[in-house]
């Protein structure tokens, strides 16, 4: 390895530990309550992170583990192409939340702090309670690509062939407000203050909705899938996946209508795959095609490495609740977890 | 692009009317003994039970691409599961899809041409089409699918021979050949082929394609206007590749809902190795592939597969291609 990329690879080999998995890393997360932090692998599963002990491998799924987050209060939620929704504790004890049945595969999950989860199966989008219980099933005209809670757990929605659905989660009569764009919608995200809805296209695009008006959003121009995308903390900025350096949105001051994005990391042409925005401050997590890692200062465009390139493409890239900690996993089964906090 | 690289999982089509005997290949395939693993994708409503450890079940989701072109239609749900099960790698060594009897094949073909995920990740192998002998001919009055399919073909299963004459199967064959001249036939009874017939054939690829000499039918007789037929051009001196984009950019957007698949093998001026075109509607993609081969004549080919193809016109643009 080169000097520069031992340099690139400082932080992750003295704050942070990694591990060869062996399996595509479809997702990572960390427990809301602070606690704990989950890979999901494509050979179906866990692994439990920490930058100070062992891993610890959690068989979850038969098949692959397709999508994973953290659960309402602490642990994980876990879908898998085995059909099963999981519950699964920062000590790797797992329930299961429903039992879909083979060939179901559940695809995407969302929760809320208030208790509520989400998985979508198909064109469905199931809603469970706190307790576990089914609270109902959303039905959408076409497989659901993504699903998302707003920031009050009030308004679920989910991207679909056309356009995306959103629904009032406690309305007594289900009917959805459909967000109408020609084309596949896949995963979606409300605005940190709910007025906007944005999603991700087949089209290496994204599209967005203001809520109050209707006014639709193009985001276009990328050279590649925009297969990940971030509000920061205060909804100020989207950053986004697809391009060869961040692409970041301005939401406020009119935009991003009419508005030009920032780029942030760009010059080596290596397509950006993973975006996590930091949870408090204005910086980008941003992971890459070559398996580069790094932190971006949004005002300053100050960067930071976290990891060298050289081990698969970025396919997962999270931060803990707190900003301490951020983890990322490749799509040749390298993950690692570095520790930020002041020492 | 065509030097497919060994990393790619191979993807087999299944397409074929309603009780042409589809799914009886299918299990032909996957019951047989030579130790490979399929992922097979199949539809909700399929006839017959599959056995197979991995099936996925699939909703045929057809959607528009949102860039303006009417017939540029993808499979979303193949896109979904192609991408998930690439993800899960190493369990298996190919993946069949299984259409519906009424399928179009188009947005099955395009899917693999528009998604840069499917690209990177596996190769269609071969669009298979079981056909049913006593019933074709019937199938092609009432069906454009079912003269779609033929024309999508890359291996034709003429299923169920117990059932006609030798006179009605070559009957059979001859329409079959007016409409799509390059795809390989192979007789059947209870869609009893060997699977390498039909699996791992890479007939996808443009060279194979090519190299198979049809034995062309310059059928004069009377064919209505919009069946499905095939033309074919050819010309000796080398192509001038600016002419050729122009002609074909305006070809295939103005004639592309006609244009089922257009397929060529071009010598470029100046250039040693061969270049390889096709297009399903009108999607195209391009690239070089080997060098000629020693000795071999170089000399320019393209074929049409559509409805509507005037003969003069085409070949009158294929000729304007020539590098002054």
């Amino acid at each position: 390895m080169s000097e520069t990329a031992n340099d690139a690879d400082f932080l992750l080999s003295s704050r942070g530990r990694s591990e060869e998995l062996g399996a595509w890393v479809m997702a990572v997360a960390f427990g809301r309550d602070g606690h704990g932090c989950a890979f999901s692998l494509g050979d179906g599963t866990l692994r439990l992170a920490s930058t100070e002990d062992e891993w610890r491998r959690v068989e979850a799924h038969d098949g692959a583990a397709l999508s994973l987050v953290p659960d309402a209060e602490n642990g994980f939620l876990s879908g898998g192409d085995d059909g099963r929704f999981l519950r699964v504790t920062a000590a790797g004890e797992i329930s299961e939340l429903a039992d879909f049945g083979t060939m179901k595969w559940v695809e995407h999950l969302a929760s809320h702090p208030s208790g509520l989860r989400a998985a979508s199966v198909g064109k469905v989008v199931h809603l469970f309670g706190r307790d576990g219980a089914k609270l109902k099933a959303l039905v959408h005209p076409s497989t659901v690509g993504g699903v998302a809670f707003d920031a009050k757990g009030k308004r679920v929605a989910a991207g679909h062939y056309n356009g995306a659905s959103v629904w009032f989660v406690n309305s007594k009569e289900d009917k959805p407000r459909v967000l109408p764009w020609k084309g596949s919608h896949q995963q979606v995200l409300f605005s940190p203050d709910g007025t906007h809805v944005v999603t991700t296209m087949q089209e290496n695009a994204l599209h967005g909705w203001r809520l109050t008006d209707q006014q639709d959003m193009r985001m276009s121009g990328y050279p590649a899938k925009v297969k990940s995308f971030s509000f920061t903390a205060k909804g100020r900025w989207l950053a986004t996946a697809g391009a060869d350096c961040v692409v970041l949105w301005p939401f406020f001051a009119g935009g991003p209508m009419g508005k030009p994005p920032v780029e942030l990391a760009g010059g080596d042409s290596i397509v950006c795959t993973q975006v996590a925005c930091h949870p408090q401050h204005e910086v980008v997590a941003a992971g890459f095609q070559d398996g580069l890692v790094l932190m971006a200062e949004i005002g300053s465009g100050k960067i930071v490495p976290v990891a060298a390139p050289g081990r698969g493409a970025v396919s997962a890239l999270a931060w803990n609740p707190s900003g301490t900690r951020l983890a990322f996993g490749t799509e040749t089964g390298f993950a690692g977890v570095v520790d930020l906090s002041k020492r | 692009m065509s030097e497919t690289s060994d990393t790619t999982i191979p993807v087999t089509v299944l397409t074929g009317y309603l009780g042409a005997g589809k799914t009886t290949l299918l299990n032909r395939i996957l019951s047989e003994n030579h130790g490979k693993k399929f992922a097979v994708v199949i539809n909700e409503f399929g006839e017959l039970g599959v056995d197979n450890d991995l099936v996925i079940d699939a909703d045929e989701e057809v959607f528009e691409m949102n860039n303006g072109c009417i017939c540029c239609t993808v499979r979303g749900d193949l896109v979904r599961i192609l991408g998930g099960l690439m993800k899960r790698r190493g369990r298996f060594d190919g993946i069949i899809v299984e259409t519906t009897g009424l399928a179009n094949p188009a947005p099955v073909a395009q899917t693999f041409f528009m998604d840069e995920d499917v690209k990177r990740a596996t190769r269609l192998d071969a669009i298979v089409t079981v056909v049913d002998a006593k019933n074709l001919l019937a199938r092609l009055e009432d069906s454009k699918e079912a003269e779609e399919q033929i024309a999508f073909a890359d291996v034709i299963v003429l299923n169920k021979m117990d059932l006609v004459t030798e006179d009605e199967a070559a009957e059979v064959e001859r329409r079959i050949k007016a409409i799509n001249p390059y795809a390989e036939i192979r007789r059947a009874t209870k869609s009893d082929v060997p699977v390498d017939a039909v699996i791992g054939r890479d007939a996808f690829k443009l060279e194979r394609i090519l190299e198979r000499e049809p034995d062309f039918l310059e059928s004069d007789e009377h064919e209505h206007n919009d069946d499905v037929l095939s033309m074919s051009f050819e010309v000796e001196r080398p192509i001038d590749p600016e002419l050729f984009n122009a002609w074909i950019g305006g070809l295939l957007q103005s004639k592309g809902q006609d244009l089922l698949r257009t397929k060529g093998i071009l010598h470029y001026q100046g250039e040693d190795r061969r270049f390889a075109f096709q297009a399903v509607h009108m999607i195209a993609d391009g690239d070089f592939i080997g060098p000629w081969k020693e000795g071999d004549p170089r000399k320019s080919k393209i074929v049409f597969i559509g409805r509507n193809l005037n003969r003069p016109q085409l070949r009158r643009g294929f000729e304007g291609c020539v590098a002054g």
